[in-house]
């Protein structure tokens, strides 16, 4: 049962994740590779305001979001000025920028051993400590997210967004802000990768470097990729089926350093057999 | 102390130039960031550890044999990932997502053949010189000797020979290079051949110098990348250049900080670079 719950509580983050990176890459064509940052910085601020803070579980949850999105807001600058393969380029360059300061700014992040400690949160009189609850209270974040991702894509902000993807010449002669746009949509993009990220240091209970490599990143954007670029829909489907089936070869027995590359191997091939077979994935209508 | 610096400067610095040569001319003829161009590098390593090490074949054979089957083996990647996607004319952030794919398969499944633990390539015990307070191992001489011979050859390559010339005139405008006969799609071959063999022999050069393991490849992209956009993409005199200046930056960078920094101040280098000065050393692209 507890293998149950453990499983859809990493299925509700990553659907966070999975749908935050959408709104950034398939809505807004802004190729963000490096979408394991923000959710690491999520963590870490997480980490570092409950421990030397103690603020309630909310105010620490926006924080995180918030962390992230500010970076979110330095990052998306750039996507102003830079197109597609170096936009690409940039976040990816930023992932590892990041990683680099949790294994090595060792005073706040302990470095490789990582900030243990951290509790399952509690609010007022409610405390999340077993996983049961936990996962409710994940789902409940999960279900607000989506909802908030859904209406930004439905409403005249989402359109005008899709515009400046389909062409960014037109959008700017139709008198949209493009640059306004982009770094507001980069932002959001990152505070729920905060939020997600607030939420897995929670239910790990340790903020450790080795959870934020750039492959995270990758990972993220293959599930992203599997669902159907521009398809929130697509994009929790993906993530549920994605994380169940390596979570489900671990269980029946294959040892757990095979399961782990067994499952790398799945996505990178995931990520080819897509993209070449067929663009729109799962759910999507994307077309070259 | 300074002496020393410069030399680890100079013998990271012929390493970065090398492998930064491949992938801008990958970019500059192709088009495209070939993300799994530091795994290449990993399996050049790989390659020339089994060869030499392990079947005990003779250095220079070894490394023509990785040289030889790493190029075959991107050839193959090639024709049944990329070649696809320039036929569907798919946008370059297919491309780019692809190679990622390539490369994340080739590293796990190098990790589930080899293990994840660092291997040595056997060189034999080195004595080392020591030249006005530096000091250096023969292998490192031979990495130096090596790069720079083999980079100043591919680039009189390129600017003399009929094939370089061929790779010129696609980079520069690949349908006109149609027009007047030439096969690009040879010319992508040849360029990835070219391409991949330097980074497999930056991989065998380091192996000598230091351990392998399958995780090798992400720094060594890493650097190809920052080396060749602040030398200008496309442009492989500026990657060479910019190779050797990222060798400076980030030798004195760790000076006075932990090592453990270096790939975050290349990165920074490359942040900066692209911010505020997309080539630094004001060399336009040159085809």
């Amino acid at each position: 049962m507890n293998f149950f719950f453990h499983v859809l509580i990493m299925c509700g983050i990553y659907m966070i994740l999975c749908l935050s990176l959408n709104l950034l890459v398939g809505f807004g064509g802004l190729f963000n590779v490096g979408h394991g940052a923000f959710y690491g910085i999520g963590a870490y601020v997480g980490a570092l305001v409950m421990i030397h803070l103690k603020l309630p579980f909310p105010l620490e949850l926006l924080m995180s979001g918030l962390a992230a999105a500010l970076f979110g807001i330095v990052v998306g600058f750039p996507s102003l000025r830079l197109k597609g393969d170096y936009l690409a380029l940039s976040t990816f360059g930023f992932a590892v920028v990041i990683y680099t300061v949790f294994m090595n700014w060792v005073p706040v992040t302990r470095g490789p051993m990582g900030i243990p400690g951290v509790l399952r949160p509690k609010i007022l009189f409610l405390r999340f400590d077993s996983l049961a609850a936990y996962l409710v209270l994940v789902a409940i974040i999960v279900a607000i997210s989506a909802f908030v991702l859904h209406r930004i894509v439905d409403s005249p902000f989402g359109k005008s967004l899709m515009a400046i993807r389909e062409d960014e010449t037109a959008a700017l002669a139709a008198g949209k802000n493009v640059s306004l746009i982009k770094v507001t949509v980069f932002s959001v993009g990152a505070f729920f990768a905060g939020i997600a990220g607030n939420l897995y240091v929670h239910y790990v209970t340790l903020a450790d470097p080795s959870a934020f490599v750039t492959d995270e990143s990758f990972l993220i954007f293959s599930m992203v990729v599997f669902g159907g670029m521009g398809s929130l829909r697509g994009s929790v489907l993906s993530a549920f089926v994605l994380v169940l089936f390596p979570e489900v070869l671990r269980f029946i027995g294959i040892p757990s350093f095979y399961a782990a590359q067994i499952r790398r191997m799945l996505f990178g091939l995931l990520l080819v057999v897509v993209i070449l077979k067929r663009p729109q994935g799962l759910l999507g209508s994307y077309k070259f | 102390m300074l002496i020393q610096l410069i030399t680890n400067a100079i013998i990271a610095g012929s390493i970065y130039s090398l492998i930064a040569f491949g992938f801008t001319l990958i970019y500059g003829t192709m088009r495209f960031f070939n993300m799994g161009y530091g795994v290449t590098f990993m399996l050049g390593a790989y390659l020339f550890y089994i060869s030499f090490n392990m079947l005990g074949f003779p250095f220079l054979i070894a490394l023509g044999v990785s040289v030889g089957l790493t190029s075959f083996i991107m050839i193959l990647v090639d024709h049944f990932s990329y070649l696809r996607l320039r036929r569907m004319r798919a946008p370059s952030w297919a491309i780019i997502m692809v190679s990622i794919g390539v490369a994340i398969i080739l590293e796990s499944l190098m990790t589930v053949i080899f293990g994840s633990d660092v291997r040595t390539v056997r060189t034999g015990i080195q004595r080392s010189y020591t030249i006005g307070g530096a000091t250096i191992t023969p292998n490192q001489v031979t990495i130096l000797w090596v790069s720079i011979v083999v980079m100043v050859f591919l680039w009189l390559f390129l600017k003399k020979a009929k094939i370089g010339k061929a790779i010129r005139a696609t980079a520069n405008d690949p349908s006109m290079a149609t027009v007047v006969g030439i096969d690009t799609e040879w010319v992508f071959r040849v360029v990835i051949i070219i391409g991949s063999g330097l980074a497999c022999l930056a991989g065998v050069l380091v192996s000598l110098e230091t351990d392998i393991e399958p995780s090798m490849g992400q720094p060594a992209l890493l650097k190809a990348i920052v080396a060749s956009i602040i030398g200008g993409i496309g442009n492989v005199r500026g990657a060479m250049w910019g190779g050797f200046f990222l060798g400076f930056v980030e030798n004195f960078g760790i000076w006075k900080i932990s090592a453990g920094w270096k790939d975050g101040i290349a990165l920074a280098l490359l942040l900066v670079s692209i911010l505020f000065k997309p080539s630094l050393f004001g060399i336009e692209e040159e085809k």
